[in-house]
């Protein structure tokens, strides 16, 4: 099942770059790094979501598996944030002639690459209890979300450097990226399903282990 | 209600009289801080022309709020841990909210106490003036140190046993506040004259937009802050 997802997702990537550089090219040429970096700024926000809902939901049932996906979706996320924020700076660079600049857009998503890395840092330096651990990641997660809302969300309110609507030529590009966008979901969806697996596995092997 | 509210003043009134009799804190605060202001100060050249006077005053002036406000609050719980006083806290009858609230209160009047000695400072060794506009300064500095100390007391609780204590607690309550700190300098850039009250354009600074903007963000993030971070106290602390 999950190798079927992966397969679909992988394909939906290649489609999306070879229609994106043939059929839907953008011109000037460096825009064509949309197709990579629009995707993954989608997938780290989603995966974002993803952690804080699992980590509410952690703190509501108390159950384990809400931790697993939680962490399963940092991990991911950290590297959707990081190619987002690679990219980023590869196109500014190409069509600003700057690296960085603190243009309010630029400045999210470095604050989103870093929430995701300090999380990743705080779960494994907590001593303690799983549990004990699992809730503080939890409620770091809630209280970073707080950020989001005001950075993110009302960045597409006002006028910067960075443009997220971009106008069509043909439907082609629309098709590219979109098929980015969903393969890029799908390969998320099933890396954080393979990671919260495998955390999972390595909690039961640790509990045989001590028992 | 009322046993809540001893309670709270016992722990406060206990924190700041360990800190006034023991000073276990204050002095390396100030002493940080004023390092810090006095490195930034070397940077600016008199010669390299007064506008970058107010810009790096500002800088020095939130680095040394964060940084030494993470010692105070670093020690906020760590001060609990010798003989096991930890213990007898948790064990008070009294809601973690509460317990949060008092730590919470303590932490922002010792850094108040840092502020009147750190913002002197820096008025004075970058040669500023705040003509007329003390009550707004003020204003800013308290709502800062409310925001530094909310999100900062919350995790100090958390981080207490792990290995890299101090380190933990300064990337987690930095990478938190990092948003927070924009409409703060901002608030201080046209305080101390480096910008005109209102900002257009396309910058970050522009999209907190005016001087009466900064100031709603920071009580927007002091709010949701110490109203998020009391209900989660007692989930994080809760063995």
């Amino acid at each position: 099942m999950r190798r079927w997802f992966m397969a679909l997702a992988i394909v939906m990537l290649m489609l999306s770059t070879w229609l994106g550089l043939t059929k839907g090219q953008i011109v000037p040429v460096q825009r064509n790094i949309l197709y990579v970096h629009v995707p993954n700024s989608i997938g780290a926000l989603l995966c974002f979501a993803v952690l804080l809902v699992a980590s509410v939901a952690y703190l509501i049932t108390d159950r384990q598996i809400y931790d697993w996906i939680a962490a399963a979706a940092a991990e991911v996320g950290t590297v959707l944030a990081s190619i987002l924020n690679a990219t980023g700076m590869i196109f500014s660079r190409a069509e600003w002639n700057v690296w960085w600049t603190p243009s309010p857009r630029l400045v999210s998503s470095a604050l989103l690459w870093f929430l995701y890395v300090v999380y990743l840092i705080l779960r494994t330096s907590l001593p303690g209890s799983p549990r004990r651990r699992a809730r503080i990641c939890a409620v770091f997660g809630i209280i970073a979300f707080l950020d989001v809302p005001m950075v993110y969300i009302s960045a597409r309110f006002i006028p910067d450097i960075h443009r997220p609507d971009f106008s069509f030529e043909s439907s082609w590009q629309s098709l590219a990226l979109m098929l980015g966008m969903v393969g890029t979901i799908v390969l998320a969806g099933v890396l954080i399903w393979l990671r919260t697996d495998l955390l999972r596995r390595r909690f039961e092997l640790e509990n045989r282990l001590h028992d | 209600m009322k046993s809540a509210w001893s309670g709270f003043k016992a722990i406060v009134i206990k924190d700041l009289v360990i800190e006034l009799r023991a000073r276990q804190v204050l002095p390396t605060m100030i002493v940080l801080g004023m390092l810090i202001v006095f490195i930034l100060r070397l940077v600016v050249e008199p010669s390299s022309g007064r506008a970058e006077m107010p810009m790096m005053a500002a800088a020095a002036l939130w680095i040394a709020f964060l940084f030494s406000g993470l010692l105070a609050q670093e020690r906020s719980f760590g001060v609990e841990q010798q003989n096991g006083c930890i213990d007898g806290l948790w064990s008070a009858p009294l809601d973690a909210g509460t317990i949060y609230l008092a730590k919470l209160l303590a932490n922002v009047v010792i850094l108040s106490i840092f502020e009147m000695v750190i913002v002197p400072a820096v008025l004075l060794s970058f040669s500023l003036r705040v003509t007329g506009r003390w009550l707004d300064l003020v204003i800013v500095l308290a709502l800062g140190n409310l925001g530094i100390s909310s999100v900062g007391t919350l995790f100090s609780a958390v981080v207490q046993l792990a290995r890299t204590r101090g380190a933990l607690l300064s990337i987690v309550v930095l990478v938190v506040l990092l948003p927070m700190l924009i409409p703060a300098s901002f608030a201080l850039l046209v305080l101390f004259g480096a910008m005109p009250e209102e900002v257009g354009g396309s910058g970050t600074l522009a999209f907190v937009g005016s001087f009466r903007a900064a100031q709603g963000y920071l009580l927007a993030f002091d709010a949701v802050f110490i109203v998020a971070c009391w209900l989660l106290f007692g989930v994080v602390v809760k063995e």
